[in-house]
């Protein structure tokens, strides 16, 4: 049976009328059409749905959107917008850390929860922090050093001295 | 998937839900087991009864006499990262940061880990050597059991129709103790354990061993205690010919199968390598624990 539902995503509240057991991924991509999120297995290996929840990575494929009831949902269309991309966007073009893109949003938003977390977490911090990450085609190398290049960014634009 | 979705606010209007809907109610914790056994119609349940705003299920206390209570509804992160587990406590901290991935840590539970009874969930061998005991509440009242006797098989527990687990309870444990936990599989914390070992040692005033558990994960149908190779540390001199005897006894004593993982002598083999292992860096532990605290 539908039920309406409201979900805060990227700070905008949505309206929608889903049954309970479909997936917060599921009614991110089909009734929201914010097609940002993956889903690459739907079981909770991959890694390509990951949205951040309340300031924590999750994975959408895992969560049911009853689940996400009241919680402030940020996906990667919420990051940045157009021609202004968040350091994080900017970091993984700069650094090749893209071939065919499918992993770059989950890996994008389980960064951002990291650095959020931990501004100046380490190489080893940032690898343990992606492990629920899958990537086929970049073997991780330029990934990470993405994430390190916009660590560096980002501590420089909160204290520019 | 089709279901109705309930999400009652305290413990007694769940247990009453529960108790409406018998055979045909899941109850969701985190959901990171369940959803996947919804998702590949392993269950087919009528109702989902959510666990998620019943606030009582999420406390975590330190009580005046030292031991911990934690409630089933902590996040295995909440766990891993809480100060109140640290030193102590420290192996369920452990056992939580080796599941998975921070995205499924952020979301599956402490309570979510036993109650789906995994041969080789991670918290519990940890849980188990800390001698944990659970809360469970149900119809008829509340009732107490050591953790360990909780599982009867894979996916199987002594939860009755009606009932959930509520907490942990942890004793206050010595503080001349020290507890490891190793977890091997192929590809590190995102993967299911092919063993897992737990072990604690508590050192008397003279240094001998004068408490031991060692439970082993992933290679019997539930978590369970070596009690043989227990038994034949306590009073010792810690040695590392003992420690080794100990890792033989704990590999004759599993009882593994082979599946895709691993096959059942290697899993054999690897218990003997990790509980030696593990009893090493415990010892350290509890040493370096005597040492500092006099
Ligand atoms: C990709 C992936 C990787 C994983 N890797 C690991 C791993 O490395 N190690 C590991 O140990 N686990 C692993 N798991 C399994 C899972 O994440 C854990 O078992 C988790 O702790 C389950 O908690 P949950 O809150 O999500 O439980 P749920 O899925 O909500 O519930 C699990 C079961 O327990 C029942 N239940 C839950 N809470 C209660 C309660 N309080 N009272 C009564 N019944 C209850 C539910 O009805 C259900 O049957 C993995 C899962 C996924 C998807
Ligand atoms: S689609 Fe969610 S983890 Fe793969
Ligand atoms: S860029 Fe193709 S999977 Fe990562």
């Amino acid at each position: 049976m539908k039920q309406r539902k409201e979900l805060n995503v990227n700070g905008k509240i949505y309206e929608v009328f889903v049954e309970p057991w479909r997936t917060l991924l599921e009614v991110l991509r089909e009734e929201l059409h914010l097609t940002g999120a993956k889903m690459g297995c739907d079981d909770g290996n991959c890694g390509a749905c990951t949205v951040v929840i309340d300031g924590k990575a999750i994975k959408g494929c895992l969560m049911l959107v009853p689940q996400a009831k009241g919680k402030k949902i940020l996906t990667i269309e919420g990051l940045g917008s157009g021609e202004n991309l968040h350091p994080l966007q900017q970091a993984f073009i700069d650094h090749f850390a893209v071939q065919c893109g499918f992993c770059t949003p989950g890996m994008i938003m389980s960064a951002k929860a990291l650095l959020d977390e931990k501004p100046d977490a380490t190489e080893e911090e940032i690898r343990s922090g992606l492990q629920g990450n899958i990537c086929r085609c970049t073997g991780y190398v330029k990934i990470v050093e993405a994430v390190e290049a916009a660590r560096d960014k980002l501590a420089q634009k909160s204290n520019p001295l | 998937m089709r279901f109705d979705f309930y999400e009652p606010t305290t413990i007694g209007e769940c247990i009453e839900m529960l108790t409406h809907f018998g055979q045909e109610a899941s109850l969701l914790a985190g959901g990171t087991d369940l959803l996947v056994k919804l998702r590949l119609r392993h269950i087919r349940p009528q109702a989902v009864i959510s666990l998620g705003v019943i606030d009582e299920l999420k406390k975590l206390e330190r009580k005046s006499d030292g031991s911990l209570e934690i409630g089933a509804m902590k996040t295995l992160q909440e766990v891993e990262s809480s100060n109140l587990l640290a030193n102590e406590f420290d192996l369920v901290r452990q056992g939580a940061g080796c599941v998975s991935s921070i995205q499924v840590r952020n979301v599956a539970t402490l309570g979510g880990n036993s109650c789906n009874a995994s041969p080789s969930a991670d918290t519990v061998p940890a849980l188990i050597a800390l001698g944990a005991e659970v809360q469970i509440v149900g119809p008829h009242g509340e009732r107490h059991l050591v953790l360990e006797d909780f599982f009867t098989g894979p996916g199987e527990t002594v939860l009755q129709k009606g009932e959930i687990l509520t907490e942990f309870k942890l004793p206050a444990p010595s503080s001349h103790s020290g507890g490891t936990y190793k977890k091997y599989a192929i590809r590190g914390e995102v993967d299911i354990s092919i063993v897992g070992v737990a072990t604690r040692l508590t050192l008397d005033r003279n240094h001998k061993l004068q408490e031991v558990r060692i439970v082993l994960g992933g290679v019997a149908p539930t978590p369970n205690r070596v009690r043989r190779a227990e038994d034949m540390l306590v009073g010792q001199d810690p040695r590392e010919e003992l420690f080794e005897e100990a890792a033989q006894l704990a590999a004759e004593e599993s009882r593994p199968i082979s599946d895709q993982r691993a096959t059942a002598q290697y899993r054999r083999e690897m218990v003997k390598v990790w509980t030696r292992y593990t009893l090493q860096e415990t010892f350290q532990k509890a040493r370096q624990n005597h040492h500092g605290k006099g």
